[in-house]
């Protein structure tokens, strides 16, 4: 039976979340105008060029918004889990699709538990320090797949790395606290570091401090 | 241009007012842009709200200032007084709204009589919504003037770097000008004591039983 329908599956391929609007050309209808600035073509860096991926999903992120107590949408790109190729540190990275920027950048912790969200299979929550816009945020996040299977295939993979990490952090598990499993772990990361001389971001001692005790403000007024 | 209160930056930045009748997405744009969020509800601006918009290119960072005004004229403020070296901009519509098109060119001539010979993106929002009012073919007001339309919704994100990507190849001057990936910087370790270990695990909790705000929309793979 002959049909009419366009073939979407090839069209989608550079189209990915938009709602089968049949795209114009970009013929460019705008006037002439002279420039206002000279740019140079400059080196681009990712900051992934170390890392090995060890998964890459499409998904969509939200972030809590406690004051409004409700999800509000970070953005829709693809999310990926990079081991770097050193230290051996796992991050979360997210970025917008189109426009590439960060909408999620932060370290696969022992404690990160990612837990399921109420009502639905194809999204879970968990909670983090993101390092998004170059500033340490306490997020709680949301992220939603396409299908079940992706959503498993994270949470899965995400316990395969924690549970990694605390065995190579502690020798004792009994009777050690997960503070404690952080701090070392904390402390080998930045021997690590030291050593390898990577890039990392400035992270400044006093700004740690700072969060960690505005966090414990807060947990004590509750 | 920014404001005296904003602090500049060592990259180029530049002006870009967005005009159009209220209603149409002017400042949704701008936030899902800002955020990645989608506001549902409608808050009419009052006067302008100036926000800068960083993007990543393959000749470096750049930055737009969105001086997002008032559509609804008596939230205006001082109209005109925003386009003021204004140095791109974008014409907003509905095109679920009649109306909101029959205005553009309003809006167009009197961004010109402040703003002369800068690039202009017509953008016809909310193409996600079934019952259009003014379909593609009926918009025609971009060849008379000489603008670059774009179909836009805030809500799908179709289209939604668009506008900017074409702005800063105009101004530029380079029409392989691209958005590039931002570097991820590392982050850095973070220590948490128990107190707030479990102050973190209550607010997960509380936020796990809260839906999403689009859960039956769209799929995307």
């Amino acid at each position: 039976m002959a049909t009419t329908t366009e073939p979407t599956a090839l069209k989608r391929e550079d189209e990915e979340e938009d709602d089968s609007k049949p795209s114009a050309e970009d013929e460019d209808t705008g006037a002439q105008v002279a420039p206002i600035v000279k740019l140079q073509e400059v080196a681009v860096t990712t900051g992934e060029e170390n890392e090995d991926v060890l998964l890459d999903l499409k998904s969509k992120l939200y972030r809590f918004d406690k004051e409004g107590n409700q999800w509000k949408e970070r953005g829709v790109g693809t999310v990926k889990l990079l081991k770097h190729k050193e230290s051996g540190k796992v991050r979360l990275v997210m970025r917008q699709n189109k426009t590439l920027k960060i909408c999620a950048n932060h370290l696969v912790l022992p404690t990160m538990a990612v837990q399921e969200h109420h009502g639905n299979e194809k999204s879970c929550v968990w909670h983090a320090a993101d390092f998004s816009d170059g500033e340490l945020k306490d997020e709680t996040f949301c992220i939603r797949f396409a299908s079940i299977e992706n959503c498993k295939t994270f949470k899965d993979k995400i316990e395969e790395i924690t549970e990694s990490l605390s065995k190579d952090s502690g020798e004792s598990e009994e009777g050690t606290t997960a503070a404690n499993l952080i701090e070392k772990l904390s402390v080998e990361g930045k021997d690590k570091e030291e050593k390898s001389g990577t890039t990392e971001a400035p992270s400044s001692a006093e700004e740690k401090k700072d969060e960690s005790e505005e966090q414990e403000k807060t947990a004590d007024e509750k | 241009m920014a404001l005296p209160n904003q602090q500049t930056v060592d990259y180029p930045s530049f002006k870009l007012v967005i005009v159009g009748d209220g209603g149409t997405g002017k400042t949704t744009f701008v936030k899902r842009h800002l955020t990645g969020e989608f506001e549902k509800k409608y808050e009419p601006t009052i006067g302008v709200e100036v926000h800068p918009l960083d993007f990543f290119t393959n000749c470096g960072k750049i930055r737009f200032y969105c001086w997002d005004t008032a559509g609804q004229e008596k939230f205006g403020g001082l109209r005109d007084g925003y386009y003021i070296h204004g140095q791109c901009a974008i014409i907003m519509f509905d095109v679920t709204a009649r109306l909101t098109y029959k205005n553009v060119p309003t809006w167009h001539r009197d961004l010109c009589r402040v703003c002369e010979n800068i690039p202009i993106v017509l953008c016809g929002n909310k193409v996600d919504v079934k019952n259009r009012q003014v379909k593609a073919k009926q918009v025609t007001f971009h060849r008379k003037k000489n603008l670059q339309y774009y179909e836009i919704s805030a809500k799908s994100n179709y289209n939604f770097e668009k506008p900017f990507l074409y702005l800063a190849r105009k101004l530029a001057g380079d029409a392989n000008l691209h958005f590039v990936e931002s570097p991820a910087l590392a982050p850095p370790e973070v220590q948490i004591d128990l107190a707030a270990q479990q102050q973190h695990e209550a607010e997960l909790a509380a936020a796990a039983s809260q839906p999403l705000p689009d859960d039956d929309d769209e799929a995307f793979d």
